[in-house]
């Protein structure tokens, strides 16, 4: 080892040393899908962040149990809600069971003169107490009598009635033996709202293992147990990819050491091969742990295959070496082709890094500090490190004649010229349906875990929120008397039919004002026992049924008001929580609505109250497009850079062409062929289109690569074919993912990695100098 | 037998026999059914109320207090079967009453009686058994039996045409 070639090795075991060090105290690994998302700009976009990390929607979780007789099932539902309800994990559980619902109910019986919106003063006089008598009497006598009759004597008026009917809404699934079943009574159903935010995806999976064990103990051993929710689907993404990270990169990296066996025929390079990939990986996860937090699960799946891009590097260097060269000249001769190779991969990269989308960024980041490092390493490590003979039973060409088949191949560059003519045309054709706006197509769910959702959910009545009305008030009294106000023009639109429902926290929680009001119109006990007096006179209810009654409404009219504690542990609690909250120096009041079917109306309506109707399907696509644009932007600079560092290393702006030509003749194809397919581009068919031009920048750079003699060109073939083997074989096994973000970067780079091997073959080359010879 | 009807009207007395009220309260009205799934109940005195079952839906209306308002029958189980046992006898519908009920049929066609035990343990609070009386394609009677005592009996005379 010379003097520099020491320093150079000394120097990379520090760093190595470092970033371990750093990663063994520090990473943590994080699946929150949001980091995804744009740093939010407007209140309503943060509000719409802040609904999908922890909103109740995000929260809830869909349980079916099926698999044995209706009897059966109701008994392990309800079982299921007993031990649930123990575990504490949850805020809500129902299965339909009223009786389950103790809290609730006390609630309601404690405080329904003050929640029930039909209390007023005239309810309580002679003739509102004689008009309600008369259809109470109605109400007995009719199909519903059996089951009001016990409730009578404690609530002649009916406000329990009055609020659980704005409480409960009118389409739930079919009660069986008291609790919810699907329509063919197959399936007992339960919801379920977890403690865990959304975004906790330990706390999901806390959860679910709750339901589990819960139903284990339930002894009904013939269930089964079938669960949805963003919860769920986060945490087996979480499961999905980690294991789909584990097992692919392995097959990856597998494949690609078969590949370079097979070149080498030794086992000895391998080791060294291996060494600029793994170092760029630690040195570009400690960066993104080390600059970002939490690496995204994500970012290591893309991590991975580094192993195709990096493990170039070496291959180019070892392959090309000539007999009996020792590697520090193969690496000074081919060193500007590689370190131009490394730099436009990083110019790339840096678009990406500069995103304000961190899960992007993090990407970027992990790019240019994996590439970089492996390039160094390469350059200076590698040299230093290797046996003088390491290489020498290495296949020195193809087993053809490979300068002659390019030449062959470059025959036919009318054929590139017309494909690619081709595809620009399939892409203008499609110019209109080129992106996927979808935010939900970038969730990793299968097709089976979807339809299981839309069945419960379906069945359920439990529609995904796509509007929401916000109120906002200065704190939180004001902000429930904004949501009382939003419930008065929500019940006129119910009735014009421009909404299924609604659900506002003031129904759980009126504000002070209106209990106030509810309360002042109770009168006293004496008044209340008169007018009652007068109006059973000429009812057919006996008297002296109605005590529980008289002693409500006192308890009501003396007692204190229902405040938040008052809530307190009950599921009302975790509604208002979710529906009323801080935001923007004062409080917002959120309106879940349901089956929307004249937004423009509704939003017109919100904003002539003074409130604002958000349509999160609508804001989240206008969050990914917003995403793509500036993705867009930066990719285009990126590209600018790139072609401004080639006119500089190549000296030649004629050269330069030659080598980018090639390059974004691929990705147009690719892009084409995508869309031939029936795909849209999404943000991450973006991510791997950058990667498509570092890759194939590199073939390029080495086709166009002046050869010295023709073994040289033979060495260069050579490794340029085992390059493009192990790109292939690495981002092939990525197709194979389950997961959508993996599955899409996996095809286009694959696509990419063998048209820009064939265009540039076709493209760059240069008109052999030793044809001839 | 009952499965051939297409459509009836029919009148009805009703007296609600009930622990709350100083005497029974006598409702009276008229029935009608129309193939496959609607029952209409229509109280005409005391006061005027409607009820009426059909798609899965059933609509409380009354002209009296001048109320209307329609609910989903999925979610008020036990109303769902006290409407069913007279809808689907009506239809001829056995798959339908033996969802609600344990079944229990004495007499001869001329004179028959249905006796309704609710299978559902949550409407057997509520709901001791239903009987059902007639002869031929005709319901003349229908008692229902509450576990709190009350009780109310229909009597049913079919009209002509």
């Amino acid at each position: 080892m010379t003097m520099p070639q020491r320093a150079a090795f000394a120097a990379w075991l520090v760093l190595v040393a470092l970033c371990v060090g750093w990663l063994y105290r520090n990473l943590s690994i994080g699946t929150d899908l949001t980091v995804f998302l744009p740093p939010s700009t407007t209140s309503a976009q943060r509000i719409v962040v802040s609904q999908l990390r922890d909103g109740v929607a995000s929260r809830l979780m869909l349980i079916a149990l099926e698999g044995e007789g209706t009897p059966a099932l109701a008994q392990a539902s309800r079982e299921l809600v007993r031990q649930l309800k123990a575990s504490g994990r949850f805020g809500l559980v129902n299965n339909g069971d009223l009786t389950s619902a103790d809290k609730e109910r006390e609630l309601l019986a404690a405080y329904r003169y003050l929640l029930s919106p039909a209390v007023t003063a005239e309810r309580f006089t002679v003739a509102g107490l004689s008009a309600a008598l008369k259809e109470s009497l109605a109400l007995l006598a009719s199909p519903a009598g059996p089951f009001m009759r016990k409730i009578l004597p404690f609530d002649p008026t009916g406000e329990s009635r009055h609020i659980v009917e704005f409480l409960v809404p009118d389409a739930g699934p079919e009660l069986r033996h008291g609790v919810w079943f699907s329509r063919d009574g197959t399936r007992a159903l339960l919801i379920a709202e977890t403690r865990a935010a959304g975004f906790d995806i330990d706390g999901q999976a806390q959860a679910i293992k709750a339901i589990r064990e819960a139903l284990q103990a339930t002894e009904a051993s013939n269930v089964r147990l079938l669960l949805s929710g963003p919860g769920v689907f986060a945490s087996e993404a979480r499961a999905t990819i980690e294991s789909e990270a584990q097992w692919l990169s392995a097959a990856a990296m597998g494949l690609v050491l078969l590949i370079l066996l097979a070149v080498y025929r030794a086992p000895g390079p391998l080791a060294f091969c291996v060494l600029p990939v793994a170092t760029g990986m630690i040195a570009g996860i400690a960066a993104v742990s080390w600059v970002f937090g939490p690496v995204h699960g994500i970012t290591l799946g893309f991590g991975a295959t580094l192993v195709g891009e990096a493990a170039d590097y070496a291959s180019f260097a070892y392959i090309q070496a000539a007999r009996g060269e020792r590697l520090a000249d193969t690496l000074a001769r081919i060193g500007p082709t590689l370190r131009l190779a490394v730099f436009t991969t990083i110019f790339g990269a840096s678009a990406m890094a500069l995103s304000s989308f961190q899960g992007l960024a993090q990407l970027g980041l992990l790019t240019i500090v994996g590439v970089g490092a492996a390039g160094l390493v390469t350059r200076w490590v590698l040299p230093a490190i290797t046996p003088a003979n390491a290489v020498s039973r290495k296949v020195y060409g193809l087993p053809f004649d490979a300068p002659r088949a390019v030449a062959v191949v470059r025959r036919g560059s009318w054929i590139a010229v017309i494909s690619v003519a081709a595809a620009l045309g399939v892409v203008a054709w499609h110019h209109d349906r080129l992106w996927d706006d979808d935010l939900a197509n970038l969730s990793p769910l299968s097709e089976a875990a979807k339809s299981l959702d839309r069945s419960l959910r379906a069945e359920l009545g439990a529609p995904d929120v796509r509007y929401l009305v916000i109120a906002r008030g200065k704190d939180r009294e004001t902000a429930l008397e904004a949501s009382e106000a939003a419930g008065a023009w929500l019940r006129e639109a119910v009735g014009r039919g421009w909404i299924a429902g609604y659900d506002v926290p003031s129904n759980y929680l009126p504000s002070g004002k209106t209990q106030q009001s509810r309360r002042v119109a109770l009168p006293d006990a004496a008044t209340l026992a008169g007018n009652l007096k007068l109006a059973l006179r000429d009812s057919p209810f006996r008297e002296g049924l109605f005590p529980p009654f008289l002693e409500a409404v006192e308890r009501a009219r003396t007692g204190p008001l229902l405040t938040m504690e008052g809530l307190r542990g009950s599921a009302f609690e975790l509604k208002v929580n979710a529906m009323l909250f801080p935001a923007d120096d004062g409080w917002a009041a959120l309106a879940p609505v349901r089956g929307v079917s004249r937004p423009d109306e509704l939003a017109a309506a919100a904003r002539a109250a003074g409130h604002e109707l958000l349509d999160l399907k609508m804001e989240s696509n206008n969050l990914v497009n917003s995403y793509r644009d500036e993705s867009l932007r930066l990719i285009a600079l990126g590209l600018f850079c790139i072609a401004l560092l080639l006119a500089w290393g190549l000296r030649s702006l004629v050269e330069a062409t030659r080598v980018l030509a090639p390059v974004l003749a691929a990705v147009v194809l690719d892009v084409a062929i995508l869309l031939l397919w029936g795909k849209r581009l999404s943000l991450f068919n973006l991510v791997a289109l950058l990667l498509v031009v570092g890759i194939g920048l590199n073939y390029a750079l080495f086709f166009n690569r002046p050869a010295t003699d023709p073994d040289d060109r033979q060495r260069t073939l050579l490794s340029l074919v085992v390059c493009g083997g192990t790109t292939l074989a690495a981002f092939g096994c990525l197709a194979f993912s389950q997961t959508p973000v993996l599955h899409a970067i996996g095809v286009t780079v694959t696509l990419g990695a063998v048209l820009s091997f064939m265009t540039s073959a076709v493209l760059s080359t240069r008109e052999s100098r030793h044809a001839g010879t | 037998m009952l499965g051939s009807v297409e459509s009836t009207s029919a009148r009805f007395v009703e007296t609600r026999h009930s622990a709350l009220l100083k005497a029974p309260l006598v409702l009276r009205g008229t029935l009608a059914y129309r193939r496959p799934d609607r029952v209409e109940k229509h109280v005409l005195t005391p006061y005027d109320e409607r009820i009426t079952v059909a798609g899965g839906r059933v609509t409380f209306e009354n002209r009296t207090h001048s109320r209307r308002k329609t609910i989903a029958v999925s979610g008020a189980p036990g109303l769902a079967a006290l409407i069913e046992s007279i809808r689907a006898t009506r239809a001829g519908d056995l798959p339908a009453l033996e969802r609600y009920y344990a079944l229990q049929i004495e007499g001869s066609r001329e004179r028959w009686t249905l006796t309704l035990k609710p299978l559902d343990s949550q409407i057997a609070d509520y709901v001791v058994s239903l009987e059902l009386s007639g002869s031929g394609v005709r319901i003349g009677k229908v008692t229902i039996e509450e576990t709190s005592g009350d009780r109310s009996v229909m009597e049913i005379s079919e009209q002509p045409g």
